[in-house]
């Protein structure tokens, strides 16, 4: 994992127009603000489906919901776009970051609730009319996907206290470095 | 002029323990704290204004207002863990304009959600034409506040002039 840290690293480094515009004055903070407005769109919209699932503003058919995801995508959209400008700008100041490495498990994680949640139970739980409550089965994966997306913020919002600190190559040896390796 | 009152905030234990504490649960935490706070204040706030100009047309705009005291609980979350970054700042964020460009979008946004909150149709109540434009109307400033209060957010970051009550002025 260490070699593969090190070849993405070596390769994000080397797009070198996104980090010259990153670099200007108001690159980052600009890039930043929206890396947050797409936060908020993204959380927004999936906090809404959740607390539905979870029994909140129950007299609205759990499907109706279903139309604002493409705007939780969006805000995906946005913020993995984003996201990837800074990595592109300062590689070994995420690679190596722990709080960075739990922000991306829990972005999987989010996403695997997601797939099982369309491919399991999302047939059942669209035709669910108003007024009804989702079963508990079903609730489980709306506190689950609150849980990682309030994860992911705080990773993130961790991601500069984590700072990793240097280290040679043979004290980077495990499954993921937490420092940057030279 | 605010300098002795700025001078005496610093000092006190509160905002040292803030600032230069090494625990998680003093300035990373309060941070993290603040950005779910605005994930639910502006986030559900966004999707009501989104249902507002049109989309999701499938959900009832009254059955928003159960999400409105969600959104008052991350405002609250975010008064409170405001204070404390401030607390922990205060020269940095009270002299930089842009600190109070931020509560201004704030301060509009809320307005707006009062009265959008005060307006949303009941049940069976016929939406006029107009009121429908004034509300769409209203859905884009909101939208439009909370981007530049996140914005403006973001930019106190790098816009300050003065981080601490004595530090040197940056350029």
């Amino acid at each position: 994992m260490v070699n593969f840290q090190l070849w993405l690293e070596h390769t994000l480094s080397n797009v070198d127009p996104v980090a010259t515009f990153m670099r200007t004055r108001w690159g980052w903070p600009t890039v930043e603000s929206v890396h947050f407005i797409g936060l908020t769109l993204l959380f927004g919209t999936i906090a809404a489906w959740d607390l539905r699932l979870l029994g909140m503003a129950k007299r609205v058919p759990i499907v109706a919901f279903h139309r604002l995801v493409p705007f939780a995508v969006l805000g995906f959209a946005i913020n993995a776009t984003s996201g990837s400008m800074f990595l592109m700008t300062e590689p070994d100041q995420y690679l190596y970051n722990r709080a960075f490495q739990f922000k991306l498990l829990f972005m999987a994680l989010a996403g695997l609730n997601v797939v099982v949640f369309y491919l399991a139970v999302f047939r059942r739980v669209s035709r669910l009319a108003p007024g009804v409550d989702a079963p508990p089965a079903v609730k489980v994966f709306g506190a689950t996907s609150l849980a990682c997306w309030i994860a992911v913020i705080v990773c993130g919002r961790l991601i500069t206290w984590y700072r990793p600190d240097r280290c040679d190559l043979t004290q980077a040896i495990g499954f993921l470095a937490a420092c940057i390796p030279r | 002029m605010l300098d002795p009152y700025l001078s005496w905030l610093e000092s006190t234990a509160f905002s040292t323990w803030m600032r230069e504490s090494t625990s998680i649960f003093a300035f990373p935490i309060v941070l993290a704290l603040h950005t779910i706070g605005l994930g639910l204040i502006a986030g559900l706030n966004v999707a009501l204004d989104l249902r507002i100009l049109g989309f999701a047309a499938r959900i009832p705009v009254p059955e928003f207002r159960g999400f409105v005291p969600l959104m008052w609980v991350g405002l609250w979350l975010n008064v409170t863990s405001g204070l404390a970054l401030l607390a922990a700042y205060p020269t940095k964020a009270l002299t930089n304009p842009v600190f109070y460009l931020k509560l201004g979008f704030i301060g509009v946004a809320l307005v707006i959600l009062k009265v959008v909150r005060r307006r949303l149709p009941t049940e069976g109540m016929a939406v006029t034409m107009s009121m429908t434009r004034n509300f769409r109307i209203l859905a884009a400033a909101s939208i439009l506040c909370w981007a530049g209060a996140i914005t403006a957010g973001r930019f106190l970051a790098y816009t300050y002039t003065r981080l601490l009550v004595d530090s040197v002025p940056r350029p």
